[in-house]
């Protein structure tokens, strides 16, 4: 469960952000859409607090940001609240000088502190699940971009997080590519998972999400089930949106 | 036609003979180029504490005496002591006049004039000293003396351990600072740089008896025989008295050799010197030598071991403090990185080795190479790192974060191992010529490698066979180092980077 409530950012005197409020409900996928610079993945980042909220709130499970906090209790509620929100970056950053198996197991043997085998047993289950049981062995740079996309949402998955969030999941693949990963995540859903995507493919946030959100100008346009937005869009900046990009 | 210009020829002929004959006649008639060691050189010749840019000193004005009597101009070409058979060999000046003493070593390669001071050795000691009496004292103890002389050629007979100084300032500084028991050294730098100091005196009478005489080429015949019969006569008008007087240096010895020259004169006939001294004399053994490079080239891999020791592990504090801390600790790092790159490591050891012991902090010799050069390398270092650290991408530190890991352990895990991948190349590069650097430290009198090669070579003048071998010693130590570096920069782009920084930069 995600709740946002009049959240703004603003950086050097710019309003990146300002009164974004929406919620999702458990084992739901919301998706994100926007032009560039609509600040969208700005909204992500304020979610596991790699941005701080400089108006209003984000509330993930019971992990609660708000404006004004103390840098100390700031940093001890995004501690908390990191275990409970993975995130996939557009990027990926996977760690190149480890494994794959070492990826996905660093952090849940590290912060964790799980015991290396299983860890590694959770690893090899994760990795069969996304088609990737002969990659464990092998490093990053060797794997393909769908290949290193499916190790990033494995090494997110490992944490189990109660939140996944993706940046621009889709950037690097190929339709095909893109349609499979629609069907990994359902399946990840199916199994309990609540997820935030940020996509500029409508096509992909129609098959993979929810319920939709769209920014523009830094503000939450519109908010509502998939098929309410898709089909009958309230706002004329959504309609607009949706009209160009088809 | 041909005839004529025969004829000019011939007319020509002395003309040309003097012209070509002028330059070097002025030259050998009138100037007398002298070299000597004015560094450390009281009270031979040395810079005037009063005019930094002038030399005094009695041999000074002994060979300006001696010139006049020869009816040239003397010029002062200073020059190294360790080196200065050499350089007279290579021409760079006509003679050494630097306290030098005739041994049968130094005779394969010069000639020898007759003596012109008689020299004895003094040993010296801490005020409070109470073990040492004599030399004989002194075969478990360390004696400090300047490398190939008398002294060090006696303590080296007598088997007593000794450490090779390049001037008296640092040994007489060592015997104050306890780095070394006692001073054995020749009477005229004991009474200069030690005779008046409250924290030391001489223990016991003054041993062994010497000559100083003056160095020529081998061939310089003509030249020997103006230079000895100089001798004799400033020794028959007393000028040499008066000068060794003002100097201090006047005693019986020099009385009973300069009689010799006196009745030389009385008697009207050449005499053979009837003063007696003693010659010192080093055989070279090279199975010795051998040993001490060997000695000489494990000093060499502790200091550079050790000080790159220090240099990771500070380099790595300054580049994450330079480029992460608070603003006043990157202020202090900017400035330590820039002090320590921006002046000569050699001044640096110079500061640590005579300047910190003011402060009360003497370490030996061979410990304050490996710091110093452990802090001047660690502000190379750093700057290997921060670029380092500055070539992993932000998102790697982010992905870390957003999978619930602290600053701390992202750091660690994360991002050290990667920038450590990247610093390898550099670093191996820093390794070798810190390998090489640690020669410096002969400043400081540290018996390395370079140390050993200039000491053994010059007592030996075997400059060629000792290069090589100690070229070998070197690369043997630095081309497994080189193997050594690459081998690591393969095992870490395979990947398992986080044990092999955690065996190699934690251990």
């Amino acid at each position: 469960m995600i709740r946002v409530e009049g959240l703004g950012k603003s950086v050097g005197g710019a309003r990146i952000l300002r009164g974004v409020s929406f919620r999702v409900e458990p084992r739901t996928v919301l998706g994100i859409m926007g032009a560039s610079g609509s600040g969208k993945t700005t909204l992500l980042r304020c979610l596991n607090g790699l941005e701080r909220v400089t108006e209003g709130a984000v509330e993930c499970e019971d992990v609660r940001l708000e404006a004004g906090l103390a840098e100390k209790e700031y940093q001890r509620r995004v501690k908390h609240l990191r275990r409970r929100v993975g995130m996939v970056f557009q990027h990926l950053y996977l760690f190149p000088h480890l494994s794959v198996l070492a990826n996905i197991t660093e952090a849940p043997v590290q912060v964790l502190k799980k015991p290396r085998a299983e860890a590694e047993q959770l690893a090899h289950e994760l990795l069969e699940a996304v088609g990737l049981k002969q990659a464990a062995p092998r490093y990053p740079e060797s794997l393909s971009g769908g290949e290193q996309q499916r190790v990033a949402i494995v090494r997110a998955l490992a944490m189990r997080p109660e939140v996944l969030l993706f940046d621009e999941p889709t950037s690097a693949l190929d339709p095909r590519r893109s349609f499979e990963l629609v069907a990994v995540l359902r399946r990840f859903v199916g199994q309990g998972q609540t997820m935030v995507i940020v996509s500029h493919s409508i096509k992909f946030l129609e098959g993979v999400a929810d319920f939709l959100l769209y920014m523009e100008g830094g503000e939450a346009v519109e908010f509502g089930a998939k098929e309410r937005v898709l089909r009958e869009p309230r706002d004329p900046r959504t309609r607009d949106f949706l009209r160009q990009t088809d | 036609m041909g005839k004529i210009v025969l004829r000019q020829l011939k007319r020509a002929a002395p003309l040309i003979f003097f012209l070509l004959s002028t330059p070097f006649a002025v030259h050998a008639q009138e100037v007398l180029r002298w070299g000597a060691d004015p560094s450390g050189g009281a009270p031979y010749v040395f810079a005037d504490p009063a005019h930094p840019d002038r030399y005094v000193g009695y041999e000074k004005e002994m060979v300006e005496a001696l010139a006049a009597a020869m009816n040239r101009r003397a010029e002062f070409v200073p020059t190294d002591w360790e080196t200065i058979v050499t350089s007279l060999q290579r021409g760079e000046f006509d003679v050494i006049v630097n306290g030098l003493e005739p041994t049968e070593d130094r005779a394969r390669f010069i000639l020898f004039s007759k003596p012109y001071y008689i020299f004895k050795l003094q040993l010296t000691v801490r005020k409070n000293e109470a073990r040492i009496r004599s030399l004989e004292d002194c075969h478990s103890r360390t004696v400090g003396t300047l490398s190939n002389t008398a002294a060090s050629r006696l303590m080296a007979k007598e088997g007593i351990p000794f450490k090779g100084y390049a001037d008296p300032v640092g040994a007489y500084k060592d015997l104050e600072l306890g780095r070394i028991d006692a001073v054995l050294m020749d009477v005229p730098m004991e009474m200069y740089y030690a005779r008046d100091n409250p924290r030391l005196r001489p223990a016991g009478d003054p041993v062994h008896r010497g000559a100083y005489v003056v160095g020529l080429r081998k061939g310089d015949e003509a030249l020997k025989a103006e230079v000895d019969a100089a001798i004799d006569r400033v020794m028959r008008d007393g000028t040499l008295e008066r000068i060794l007087r003002k100097w201090s240096l006047w005693d019986d010895a020099q009385a009973e050799l300069q009689a010799a020259a006196r009745t030389d004169v009385a008697a009207g006939e050449k005499k053979p010197d009837e003063v007696a001294y003693e010659i010192t004399s080093s055989s070279f053994n090279w199975r010795e030598a051998l040993l001490r490079l060997t000695r000489a080239a494990l000093v060499t891999v502790l200091l550079s071991f050790g000080a790159m020791w220090i240099a990771v592990t500070l380099g790595l504090a300054l580049a994450i403090g330079q480029s992460r801390g608070p603003a006043w600790l990157q202020l202090l790092c900017t400035a330590y990185i820039e002090f320590f790159r921006g002046t000569p490591v050699l001044v640096q050891l110079l500061f640590l080795y005579f300047g910190l012991p003011r402060l009360g902090l003497a370490m030996p010799g061979w410990l304050t190479a490996l710091v110093g050069l452990g802090l001047n390398y660690a502000a190379y270092e750093s700057q290997v790192y921060r670029a380092a650290l500055e070539a992993i991408p932000r998102g790697q530190l982010e992905a870390a974060y957003s999978l619930g890991m602290s600053p701390l352990l992202a750091f660690r895990r994360i991002i050290l191992p990667q920038a450590f991948r990247i610093a390898i190349p550099p670093m191996t590069n820093d390794f070798v010529s810190l390998f090489k650097d640690t020669s410096v430290a002969f400043a400081i009198s540290v018996w390395e490698l370079a140390t050993a090669y200039r000491e053994l070579a010059n007592a030996s003048g075997e400059f060629l066979l000792l290069g090589l071998l100690v070229s070998a010693f070197y690369l043997l130590m630095s081309l497994p180092l080189a193997h050594l570096a690459r081998r690591l920069e393969k095992r870490m782009q395979h990947g398992r980077a986080i044990r092999a920084v955690e065996s190699e930069v934690a251990a």
